[in-house]
C-alpha cells in the first residue's frame, strides 16, 4: 500500500521522485538485538494479524522456525540459526525481513513505474496498483526478501508498518515484542542505542559485537545488533550487500547505450541515404520480357 | 510448367502464369521472377509480426522512455502477459524459418569476396557482385545472426520469465544478455528495413507478391539471375 501522507523520495522506473522539499522528515529505523531476542515470534503473529496475512501450512526441518522462508503471505520470519560454537551450540535468532536499504536493489530493478517506492522518511514500499508481478525485483535484492504471489501476481514484503508509522505509531513487530529487543525512532537514535548496546556486549565478553548497517547499501532502516559482528552470514546475513553489479550494467549503461545505439543506426541509414541515394540501375524498372533467356 | 512459365511477352500481376509462378520460387515470367513462394513469405512475416509484438511490449518493460509504446497493448501488466508468449512464437517461427531457408545461407567463397571488398573498396564504384547468388554475404550474415540471435533471446527470456529456479548470478546475467542481444536485434532491424525499402527499390515486393523484376535481380544478385534464366535453379515439382 502506498501512504497518502508521505512524500516519496524514489520511485521505480521514474527519474525523481515527488520530494516537494517543504519539509525535512527524519529517516526511521527498526532496531533489532539479535541478543536479546529469545524466539517467542510474538512479532510473527503481530505482523500476520496487522497486515491480515493469511497463515500458511509449513513443513518441518527440524528447527523451531515457523516456515523454511520468507513467503508472500509471511513477512517477518524469526530464523533460528544453529552453529556449531566452541565446542557448544551457539542459537542465533534473527528476525528476517525487508531491511529497507536506503539504495534499495528492488527498486533499482523494478520495471514499472511507481511500483516500488521509497518515502522521505526511508522506508521501502511496494504498489500493488502499479507492480506487474515480473519478480525483476527478487533479482535486484541483495537480502532474498521480496515474494511474489501466485494468487495475487504480484510482489510482497514488508512494507515497515509504514500505515502506522506515518500516524506516528511504532511497527506492528516492535508492538508485542516482549523483550524490548525491537525498538523503532529515527536512525538516529537507533544508531546511538545501538552504540551503547554493542558496548555492553563488548564488556561482556562479546569483542567482535558490532551494529549491522551495511555501507554497500548505503545503511538500512533495520538496525541490527549482532554479538558476532564479524560473521554476519553466521545469522544468515551478506557481509557486503550490494545491489548486484551486472544489475547496475543493466539498468545504468546497456539502457542509454541501447538507446543511442538504435539512434545512431536510424541516424546511420538516413545518412547513408542522403549521402548514396538507392542503389538501382539505369532503367532498373525497364520491361526485359524479350530479353533472350541466356 | 517451364515451358509455359518462361513465355516471353508482357505479363501483368492478375496474369494466370505469374499466379502459377507465385507458387513456386526462382521462376521467370516475362519480366518478372519468382523470388519467394507463399511459404516462404508466410513464415517471413510471422517472424516479422511476432517480434514486433515481442518488440514492442518489451520495450516499456526495459525502460519506460519507452514507455507510451505500454499503451498499444492496454498497460506494462498487459504487456508482462503478452511479451514472453510473443517471444515463445517468435523462436518457434525462427525454427521453422532457419530451416526453410537454411540450403541458400551456407558461406561460400563469393560472400567471402562480398565483405572483402566492402571493407578495402571506397563507395560502390569498382565493387564486383558479379558472383552474388540468391543471397548475398550480408543477407546470409543476418540471417545467421538472427537464428543465433534468437537463441540467446529465447534461453535469456526463460531465465528472466522463470527466475526462481536458477541462481541469482545466473538471473543477472540473463538480463545483460537479454538486453545486449535485442540491442543487436535492433539495430540490425533498423538496417534490415531500410535495405529492403528505401535503398534498394524493387525489394519489398519480393517479400510482399513475391516477386521481382529481372532488372533488380540482374543488379543485386547476379548470380541468381543467370542460374534461374539458364535453369540450373528450376526443381522438380
Amino acid at each position: 500500500m502506498v501512504a497518502q501522507s508521505l512524500e516519496i523520495r524514489r520511485s521505480s522506473a521514474s527519474v525523481w521522485g515527488s520530494l516537494s522539499g517543504a519539509r525535512s522528515v527524519a529517516t526511521v529505523a527498526k532496531y533489532i538485538d539479535t541478543t536479546t531476542c529469545i524466539g517467542c515470534k510474538a512479532c510473527e503473529v503481530a505482523c500476520q494479524e496487522w497486515n491480515d496475512l493469511r497463515p500458511l501450512a509449513t513443513e518441518q526441518v527440524g528447527t523451531y522456525q515457523t516456515l523454511p522462508t520468507l513467503d508472500a503471505q509471511y513477512w517477518n520470519l524469526i530464523r533460528f540459526n544453529e552453529l556449531d560454537f566452541e565446542g557448544g551450540l551457539a542459537w542465533l535468532m534473527r528476525k528476517d525481513q525487508c531491511m529497507h536499504c536506503d539504495d534499495p536493489g528492488c527498486l533499482a530493478a523494478c520495471p514499472a513505474p511507481g511500483a516500488i517506492v521509497q518515502y522521505e522518511n526511508g522506508i521501502v514500499d511496494v504498489n500493488p496498483d502499479q507492480c506487474i508481478g515480473c519478480k525483476y525485483c527478487e533479482t535486484g535484492c541483495p537480502f532474498d526478501v521480496p515474494r511474489f504471489s501466485r494468487t495475487t501476481g504480484k510482489m510482497a514484503k514488508c512494507t515497515l508498518c509504514v500505515d502506522r508509522v506515518s500516524v506516528g505509531l511504532e511497527p506492528a513487530c516492535v508492538k508485542a515484542c516482549p523483550t524490548g529487543c525491537l525498538h523503532f525512532g529515527t536512525k538516529e537514535d537507533m544508531l546511538v542505542m545501538g552504540q551503547t548496546r554493542v558496548e555492553q556486549l563488548k564488556k561482556d565478553g562479546f569483542v567482535q559485537a558490532a551494529v549491522y548497517d551495511p555501507a554497500g547499501v548505503h545503511g538500512t532502516s533495520v538496525v541490527t545488533i549482532l554479538a558476532h559482528g564479524d560473521h554476519p552470514e553466521w545469522y544468515g546475513l551478506p557481509s557486503d550487500p550490494r545491489v548486484p553489479f551486472l544489475v547496475r550494467v543493466w539498468k545504468k549503461f546497456l539502457r542509454p547505450f541501447g538507446g543511442i545505439a538504435i539512434l545512431g543506426a536510424v541516424f546511420g541509414v538516413v545518412g547513408h541515404y542522403m549521402r548514396h541515394g538507392p542503389k538501382s540501375a539505369y532503367g532498373a524498372d525497364q520491361d526485359d520480357s524479350n530479353l533472350p533467356l541466356a | 510448367m517451364s515451358t509455359s512459365a518462361t513465355t516471353p511477352g508482357p505479363h501483368l500481376a492478375g496474369d494466370p502464369a505469374v499466379i502459377v509462378a507465385r507458387r513456386f520460387e526462382d521462376v521467370v515470367v516475362g519480366n518478372e521472377i519468382s523470388r519467394h513462394n507463399l511459404l516462404s513469405r508466410l513464415s517471413h512475416w510471422a517472424v516479422a509480426v511476432s517480434f514486433a509484438v515481442a518488440m514492442l511490449s518489451g520495450m516499456p518493460i526495459w525502460t519506460p522512455v519507452f514507455g507510451w509504446m505500454a499503451h498499444l497493448f492496454g498497460g506494462l501488466s498487459v504487456c508482462r502477459l503478452v511479451h514472453p508468449w510473443a517471444g515463445v512464437a517468435f523462436f518457434l517461427f525462427s525454427v521453422e524459418r532457419f530451416f526453410q531457408w537454411l540450403r541458400d545461407m551456407h558461406f561460400r567463397d563469393p560472400d567471402v569476396d562480398w565483405f572483402r571488398q566492402r571493407a578495402t573498396k571506397k563507395g560502390r564504384a569498382g565493387i564486383d557482385d558479379s558472383q552474388v547468388g540468391k543471397y548475398n554475404g550480408g543477407q546470409k550474415l543476418y540471417f545467421w545472426a538472427v537464428s543465433l540471435g534468437s537463441i540467446g533471446l529465447l534461453v535469456s527470456g526463460l531465465v528472466m520469465w522463470f527466475p526462481l529456479y536458477f541462481p541469482p548470478l545466473v538471473r543477472q546475467l540473463a538480463f545483460v544478455i537479454h538486453d545486449l542481444t535485442f540491442i543487436c536485434f535492433a539495430v540490425s532491424l533498423v538496417i534490415h528495413v531500410f535495405l529492403s525499402t528505401a535503398a534498394e527499390p524493387g525489394t519489398f515486393v519480393s517479400m510482399s507478391r513475391g516477386t521481382v523484376t529481372r532488372a533488380w535481380a540482374r543488379l543485386h544478385h547476379p548470380r541468381w539471375y543467370r542460374e534461374v534464366l539458364s535453369g540450373e535453379r528450376s526443381r522438380p515439382t
